[in-house]
Parts: structure tokens; C-alpha cells; sequence
């Protein structure tokens, strides 16, 4: 109810600015049909006309030469006959095929930047959180420093610092730039949580596999991690949601990703109310679909409780 | 098999400092089962700790098998595979089932095959009683079956000593008595055993020695029948008065 007067609300504040709605122009960003110009670059005749279903291979010899050419085109399209005479720059046919429009290259982009960073960040996070536990001095104030460092100063600097200084000194691209900074930015918070989690893990397991003979290593491998993960992973995934979304700020190093991709496409149509709606759309969709795969690994969990 | 001498562990909490051994002499032979008792605070269990490393010593030394603990050089991951240890709080690896808790570290610490480690896995279960239950999770189990389980899980690696550091103390009173069952009877197999325990009958029924402990000291040690019987310190005749 409550829900649905909010919609009606908007959608006659809208009317009242007199805003055109245009939905139908959305799919062509996703998705679109294009179309292949097949032309010859030679002078020469048509020797044979090969129809088979939707398609026709159209062979040409070429006149002074005498080597031959072939072109796969699709059959509505030809517009040549056998013997014709066809000189250079001319059109044999086309050939249409569906491709992946701005906004779905940017999902993809967006998808797979997180991924990576989730990754980095998980590696560099769990190996912190382990120097953060550790009896080491120097390992501890070196993870804290990281830690503090990170968590102190805006995602948005840490990327231009990443771009413009690390990216011209040591000479790496806005890719890997971009990446390195979203994973080393989770790396700070993964370390948190799970520092947390080891912490959360009563003494007497650590003692009962030290009594056992394991080593400090073994045993955190093999019982003080595992259990410890388990307990972490609620917020780990609040953290990796949130790795997601802040994967919109690399569009500001020219990475076009899903958010660069829904500004190029409002340049082009000025819908800009649909498509930021349709972006914000798709972000909840990767959200949404990673909170139900972590939540459906916690029940798988659960089974030792 | 294990000798302490002098053994010494001094904690220091926000500028206190507690002896909470003080100056232990022992000689544990093989074969032996002692029983530690004492009021609580006495440093039994810290006591316990260190004959296996748990706790790093003050002072003195610990020799298990002729090893020291003591020595910076000694490889306390080796010593503590010959060395079993039961918990009052059992410490069972929760996210493991049970066979797996015997199975991890016979696997990962003596190397064996996963065959080799669950065939002595299964046989252990067997031992202690609760064959039916070796893949349950360990919360799916009644405490005196986790502690149980436990003793199984220490035994698994083979040790020539086991330490209990108050075994039946976090059970219910009805689940007592078969975890002691399953320790007299590895008492009349000969193992080596070293239990501080509050249970005055089970130190009466399988100690061969009984050694008693106040204030990190050892006060008085002897055969049961001479502590029960005829206790020389008063400290002793005055914590058995109210025991007993």
C-alpha cells in the first residue's frame, strides 16, 4: 500500500514536469541487431551462387588475378546474379547478427572488475586479518597501519591515487589500476572481519589442536579458519555487496563500466529517468542474486549446528 | 617418563603476580596413574598445562622421555603428539563430524592414510562406546559423548601419556560416570595417566598415587589409602574434611 502510493506520488510529479517516457528505446542498449556490409575489393564476375537455407555463399573471381573470393551472406539479402560484372567497392550482400549493447558490456564489465576485486580483496584480507592476530610485532603494526590507512581515506582519492600516480610511476593501465584499488580497499575491511572472526573463536580450539601435535599454521587452516569464515560470512557479504556498488567509482577513471556505460547512453538519447533506473536496476540484480548465493552457503553451513 | 623439577609458572595480571606453580618436583613412571587434587586456585590445572607445553614455564623443567620443554630447541609439536590431552570443555572441532575429529589430526600430524586413520578411528569409537554416532556433528552430541569422544580423539594419535584437565567437570552428573568408566579402563590397560579431578572416588579406586596441591605447592603426595586414610599435612586433613 504503503509502496504503492509513493509510485502513484511520482508518477504525477512526473507528469506535472511533462517528462516523455520512452521505455521502448532501452532494449536497442542492451542488445541490438547488426548489420555486415559484405563488398568486394576487386574488379570481377560472379562464378557461382550457393543458396543453402539462410544463407549463400556468393563466389567471385577476381578478372586479373584469377584467384577466387567467397562471402557468406544471408540469402534475403543477396542482390547479385550469376556472370554479373561487379567492380570494386560494390556490395555482395550482409549479414546481421546480434550484439551486446553499451549497457550490457557495462554489466559485464561491472561484474567482472567486482569479481576480480572480491578476490584480491579476500587474499589480501584474510592474510591481514592473520598478521593482525599474529604474535609478531612487526606483522601486527604493519597490518594495522594498512588497515587504518584504507579505512581513513575516501575510495575516490585512493582510485585517482591509483590511476594518475601508481598508474604513471609504475606504469600500469586504468584496468589493473582500477582493480588494484577496489581490492585493496576491500583487503582493509576483509581483514577487519576477519580478525574479528578468529577472535570469535573460543581459545580451547586452538589449544586442543596444538595438543594434538598440529603446528599454528596447520591448525588455523584447518580449525580456527574454516570455523571462523563460517561465522564471518554475513558480513563478508555485506562487504563484497558493498565492493559492488563502489565498483561504480571507477567510472570516474574512464573504465566503462555499468554506471560509465548508463552516462554514454544518456548522451545519446536523453532518457536520462529510464536508464539510470534500468542501471540501478541491474546493480540490485547482482546484488540481490550474490546475497541469495551467500545465504544459500549458510544454510549448507548450518548442517554442524 | 615425565620428571618435573623445580617447575615454576608465574603469571603476572595488571601488576599482580600469582604463583600458580610453585616449585613442583615430580617423577611420574610409565605406567603410572596420578591424580592431582586441591582446592581450585591450587594450580592443578595450570600444573597440567605445562607437562604438555600449553603453558610456557617460568622456570624449572619439564622432562618427557628424556626431553626437555624447557629447551628453546625442543619441537614442542613433536613432544605434544606423544602427550594426549582431555579438556574440561571437550574442544571438539564443532564444524567437523565425529569420525573426522579422530581422522584430522592422525592425517595431517602422523601422516597416515584416511583409510588407516578412520579404520583406528572406528576402532576408538568402538573403545569409548559410541560407535553408532561417528557422523553426527559434535553439538548433535550428550556432553559425557563429546567428552567421549574426546578421550577417543587423543588416543587416535597413540600418546604415552594422557592428561585430563578436569574431564567430568562441565558434565551432568548422570553422564559422570561413564566418562570415568571409559578412563578406568584405559587406566587398567596400562596407560600412562596424569587427571585432576574433583571425582575423590575415582582417585581412591584407580590412582596409584595421589598428589595434593595448595597454593601451587605440592603439599602432600602418597598412595590413596594413605591421603584418605591417614593425611600427615593439615591442610590436606582440612580440604578432605570438607569433600568428603
Amino acid at each position: 500500500m504503503v509502496l504503492l502510493s509513493i509510485v502513484a506520488g511520482l508518477w504525477i510529479a512526473t507528469k506535472r514536469i511533462d517528462y516523455t517516457w520512452r521505455w521502448e528505446r532501452i532494449p536497442q542498449y542492451f542488445a541490438y541487431h547488426s548489420e555486415d556490409v559484405k563488398t568486394i575489393n576487386f574488379d570481377g564476375h560472379v562464378t557461382k551462387i550457393d543458396k543453402k537455407g539462410d544463407l549463400t555463399t556468393v563466389t567471385v573471381k577476381n578478372d586479373i588475378g584469377g584467384e577466387t573470393s567467397s562471402f557468406v551472406i544471408d540469402t534475403k539479402t543477396a542482390n547479385v546474379s550469376v556472370d554479373e560484372y561487379l567492380m570494386e567497392g560494390d556490395t555482395v550482400g550482409s549479414t546481421r547478427e546480434w550484439k551486446a549493447g553499451p549497457l550490457a558490456h557495462g554489466l559485464w564489465v561491472t561484474l567482472w572488475i567486482s569479481a576480480v576485486a572480491s578476490v584480491i580483496g579476500l587474499v589480501i584480507g584474510v592474510v591481514t586479518g592473520l598478521c593482525r592476530v599474529s604474535q609478531n610485532l612487526t606483522l601486527r603494526q604493519l597490518s594495522i597501519t594498512y588497515i587504518e590507512i584504507i579505512r581513513g581515506t575516501p575510495l575516490l582519492v585512493q582510485l585517482f591515487i591509483f590511476y594518475f600516480f601508481l598508474g604513471t610511476v609504475l606504469n600500469i593501465g586504468r584496468l589493473p589500476s582500477g582493480i588494484g584499488a577496489l581490492g585493496i580497499f576491500a583487503g582493509a575491511y576483509v581483514a577487519e572481519i576477519i580478525r574479528a572472526g578468529i577472535q570469535s573463536i573460543p581459545k580451547g580450539q586452538m589449544e586442543a589442536a596444538r595438543s594434538l601435535g598440529m603446528n599454528v599454521p596447520k591448525a588455523m587452516v584447518y580449525i580456527i579458519l574454516p570455523q571462523a569464515f563460517k561465522r564471518t560470512l554475513p558480513p563478508l557479504a555485506g562487504q563484497f555487496i558493498s565492493l559492488i556498488k563502489d565498483s561504480s567509482l571507477v567510472s570516474v577513471i574512464a573504465i566503462t563500466d555499468l554506471t560509465k556505460s548508463g552516462r554514454e547512453v544518456i548522451t545519446s538519447t536523453f532518457a536520462v529517468f529510464e536508464i539510470w533506473f534500468v542501471v540501478a536496476f541491474l546493480y540490485l540484480i547482482l546484488t540481490f542474486t550474490l546475497s541469495q548465493v551467500v545465504a544459500w552457503v549458510e544454510r549448507r553451513l548450518a548442517v554442524s549446528d | 617418563m615425565i620428571k618435573t623439577v623445580d617447575l615454576e609458572k608465574i603469571f603476572v595480571v595488571r601488576d599482580q603476580v600469582v604463583r600458580a606453580v610453585d616449585g613442583i618436583t615430580t617423577h611420574i613412571t610409565p605406567g603410572e596413574v596420578v591424580v592431582v587434587i586441591g582446592p581450585s586456585g591450587s594450580g592443578k590445572s595450570t600444573y597440567l598445562r605445562c607437562l604438555n607445553g600449553l603453558e610456557t614455564l617460568t622456570a624449572g623443567h619439564v622432562h618427557i622421555d628424556g626431553v626437555d620443554l624447557a629447551n628453546r630447541k625442543t619441537d614442542m609439536n613433536k613432544v605434544r603428539r606423544e602427550v594426549g590431552m582431555v579438556f574440561q570443555q571437550f574442544n571438539l572441532f564443532p564444524h567437523k563430524t565425529v569420525l573426522e575429529n579422530l581422522v584430522l589430526a592422525q592425517m595431517k600430524v602422523r601422516k597416515r592414510s584416511r583409510k588407516e586413520a578412520e579404520i583406528k578411528g572406528r576402532a576408538l569409537l568402538e573403545k569409548v562406546g559410541i560407535p553408532e554416532k561417528e557422523a553426527n556433528y559434535p553439538s548433535q552430541l550428550s556432553g559425557g559423548q563429546q567428552q567421549r569422544v574426546a578421550i577417543a580423539r587423543a588416543l587416535a594419535m597413540d600418546p604415552k601419556v594422557m592428561l585430563f584437565d578436569e574431564p567430568t567437570s562441565a558434565l551432568d552428573p548422570e553422564m559422570v560416570g561413564e566418562v570415568l568408566e571409559v578412563m578406568k579402563q584405559l587406566a587398567r590397560e596400562g596407560m600412562t595417566m596424569v587427571v585432576v579431578t574433583h571425582e575423590m572416588g575415582f582417585a581412591r579406586e584407580v590412582a596409584d598415587r595421589v598428589l595434593f596441591m595448595d597454593y601451587g605447592k605440592l603439599v602432600e603426595e602418597g598412595t590413596p589409602e594413605h591421603f584418605f586414610t591417614e593425611p600427615k599435612e593439615e591442610r590436606a586433613k582440612l580440604f578432605l574434611r570438607q569433600v568428603l
